[in-house]
């Protein structure tokens, strides 16, 4: 990898950029979802794959998410790398069982005799106004599933990098990627490149408080985090990245040096992935460090609302996080 | 239930209070916040407030009297409430002043009074392990977090604003005193036998108070309670000498200071000590806590007193830092420009007398430190150099260390390897 072929490129491309050399490198590595072929995706990601590989390897499917996750798990039981797509995160619903009880379950009941490595793309998040069952992020539900382990990456270095080394695992990997994230632009190098799963990464480094957040509220974190360095406030943002594996080390590390940490997700706070990274952090050598409880931004307890007004307020913002941390750097000060 | 009315401890080195007079009468009825009584403390006359509604009784202070602090002098009681047969501690009110020095003795402080049950103090975990490591009773801090909780913040504020507090955990300006064969004895150490004074005519009584007392009881308590043990040897600074010759004007160059010999030291004291770790110590509530950074700290005269200025993790600086932090921190001492910050917290100390000619001396370990390295003045001196008897600059080193925390052999190895660095200075690179 070298600086001289790295360009700005979007999210999406570097979604699909990962795919097509995947694909290049690999023959087993095909694409299966509904729309995307012929339509190229629902938001575009494999525009122009169909030209390329054909239909054998960019597989239209019927509208059953039943079906997709049932192929691409028989698929890879055979030795092939599927990667499947949904047309929204919200349509894992219909492949949970292929997903939650085949998928994640045979290596382990079969005593290893076999792998799975597929990948599950699914692209998730509000801000669309797509209302309650096409804007949902389930992340915490799949974290909760031995077998599986969970992306999210919030940049396009990051997308390319991660989706890359998801298709390489031998284990299910449900990547995320958020809707609003797709037209996202940032540094790509040309290159075929892998970023390690369990490797969090710290965005921003600052001194007074760590944020912890990831997908779309890690540029939300980054910007309250330039607000806030206007009034004084130095905010570290620390992005896991990968969900499971987790690289609880980045993120205990930057607690200990800043003593205050506020954990960012879209996802509603009952039951989110955010209790996880507390108790994670509140259970290390971190603990000693706090200055402050750790505190949690979440989605509100509602399903995702219409209502392009009611779908800003039901999910952390950037002026959300600016006011929480902003409170909680100042607690005691 | 009866509450009881304490002697108030008002400042953080208070021991006792000579108690003035009361302001109500026993039998009295007096409201909380009411003027209750009059102490006297070594800095002001102080008016103290009742800590709750009810009947004066059971008054036990009279004037004069010198009573050690929270000791009971009064009761509160409820109408119709009798006497406690003893000490009711469930309602013991703490009374917690702001530490104001000077104040005229007409002042009226508030007194803030909270009922504290232990293990209630609300203070989040960093601000309690510091509060442990530095000693410091959090039940005498009030947070600025939400409900009172102590953060991090509060534990150090409290710290800085309490230079004398008592607790041996802050290395503050204080003043390793360094010609030590005549230890202070100062009033604070109540175990002085009676000796009588000589009679001779006074010029003047100097009270033992201030920077004075500090110093005087740290040394007091890190005499009788380390035991020292004191090694020395000689230094052959030929080399060190060369070295400070060839670096002089490039380093004047560079930061605008000449390079000290006390510079050199400490960068060949930085370098060596991390191989020394028992050297670089605390001892503190049962641990050895080896400390990670070298916070290095250099005694300098000050007219009558000697401060600490502190260089902070030595070990990550160069010759030209050390050269030019030595010269901003010794220039601001002797302004007296300081911030208490720079001049509390060092690990390890330097004492270096040579400048007035002196040769060789043991110095007293600046709690909570656990070693001090004394320095001599360079002296030619004959020795035998490669079969010759020849004139050499030797430097006597003194080494001090808490026999608590290291051994005889550990100082001397630390001394051999300083010997060793400084007479082949070019190891410092």
């Amino acid at each position: 990898m070298t600086t001289q072929t790295t360009r700005e490129i979007t999210y999406l491309e570097a979604v699909r950029e990962a795919l097509v050399q995947e694909m290049r490198a690999d023959k087993e590595v095909f694409l299966i979802g509904e729309d995307v072929g012929t339509y190229g995706g629902a938001f575009g990601v494999s525009k122009g794959m169909l030209e390329e590989f054909g239909y054998e390897r960019v597989r239209d499917t019927p509208i059953s998410e039943a079906a997709i996750a049932g192929a691409a798990t028989g698929a890879a039981l055979m030795g092939m790398r599927p990667v499947m797509e949904v047309m929204f995160m919200d349509f894992l619903t219909i492949s949970t069982n292929q997903l939650v009880n085949q998928a994640a379950k045979m290596r382990f009941m079969f005593g290893g005799k076999c792998s799975i490595p597929m990948v599950i793309r699914a692209p998730s998040g509000s801000g669309t106004g797509a209302a309650a069952q096409h804007s949902q992020s389930l992340e915490a539900w799949f974290v909760n599933v031995p077998g599986i382990k969970v992306v999210a990456p919030s940049s396009p270095y990051d997308a390319k990098g991660l989706l890359i080394a998801a298709i390489r695992d031998n284990n299910p990997v449900l990547f995320m990627e958020h809707k609003l994230l797709y037209r996202l632009k940032g540094p790509v190098p040309e290159e075929s490149y892998c970023i390690p799963l369990q490797s969090a990464e710290v965005k921003r480094e600052g001194r007074d408080l760590t944020i912890v957040a990831y997908s779309i509220m890690v540029p939300r974190a980054l910007e309250a985090a330039e607000k806030l360095a206007a009034e004084g406030i130095d905010i570290e943002v620390v992005d896991p990245r990968s969900l499971k594996p987790l690289d609880e080390e980045t993120i205990i590390r930057s607690v200990c040096k800043t003593g205050r940490v506020l954990i960012v997700h879209e996802a509603p706070l009952t039951g989110g992935f955010g209790g996880e990274l507390a108790a994670v952090i509140a259970a290390s050598e971190a603990f000693d460090y706090l200055d402050a409880p750790i505190r949690r931004l979440g989605g509100l307890n509602v399903p995702i609302p219409y209502n392009r007004t009611l779908e800003r307020a039901a999910v952390p913002q950037v002026e959300d996080i600016v006011t929480a941390a902003r409170a909680l750097a100042q607690e005691g000060k | 239930m009866a509450t009881e009315v304490i002697m108030p401890k008002v400042d953080m080195v208070m021991e006792t209070g000579t108690f003035v007079e009361w302001l109500k009468k026993e039998g009295d009825h007096v409201n909380k916040g009411d003027p209750l009584f009059v102490i006297d403390t070594d800095k002001a006359a102080i008016e103290l407030e009742s800590p709750a509604d009810g009947i004066l009784a059971g008054v036990k202070a009279r004037i004069n009297d010198v009573i050690p602090v929270t000791e009971i002098i009064a009761y509160i009681l409820a109408p119709g409430e009798a006497l406690p047969v003893k000490s009711a501690p469930q309602q013991v009110v703490t009374i917690s002043a702001p530490a104001r020095s000077r104040v005229s003795a007409a002042e009226t402080v508030a007194i803030v009074s909270k009922t504290i049950e232990p293990g209630t103090v609300r203070v989040t975990p960093i601000a309690r392990r510091l509060a442990k490591e530095l000693q410091i009773d959090l039940t005498q801090l009030t947070g600025r977090g939400p409900r009172g909780r102590i953060h991090k913040a509060d534990v150090l504020a409290f710290q800085k604003s309490q230079p004398s507090v008592e607790s041996l955990s802050v290395p503050t300006a204080a003043v390793t005193a360094i010609e030590s064969t005549t230890p202070v004895i100062p009033s604070a150490t109540r175990a002085a036998p009676q000796i009588a004074l000589p009679d001779a005519r006074r010029k003047q009584v100097v009270p033992v108070a201030g920077a004075r007392k500090i110093i005087a009881d740290r040394m007091v308590h890190s005499a009788f309670t380390a035991p020292h043990i004191n090694l020395s040897l000689k230094v052959d600074m030929t080399e060190a000498i060369r070295l400070r010759e060839r670096v002089l004007e490039p380093l004047k160059i560079q930061t605008g200071q000449r390079v000290s010999f006390t510079a050199i030291l400490a960068r060949a004291v930085a370098t060596v000590l991390p191989h020394h770790p028992y050297l670089n110590a605390s001892l503190s509530d049962g641990n050895i806590i080896l400390w990670e950074d070298i916070h290095l700290g250099i005694a300098t005269s000050v007219e009558e007193n000697l401060i600490v200025p502190v260089i902070r993790e030595a070990q990550n600086r160069n010759l030209g830092q050390l050269v030019m932090a030595l010269a901003d921190l010794t220039d601001r001492a002797r302004n007296r420009r300081l911030t208490p910050a720079e001049m509390m917290g060092s690990t390890f100390t330097i004492s270096n007398l040579g400048m007035f000619g002196i040769e060789s001396f043991t110095a007293i370990i600046n709690p909570p430190e656990s070693a001090i390295l004394a320095v001599g003045k360079m002296v030619d001196t004959p020795v035998a150099h490669e079969g010759q008897i020849v004139l050499r600059p030797m430097m006597e080193l003194t080494a001090s260390a808490d026999h608590r925390v290291s051994d005889g052999a550990t100082v001397a190895r630390f001394l051999a390897d300083l010997k060793v660095t400084l007479e082949n200075p070019y190891l410092l690179i």
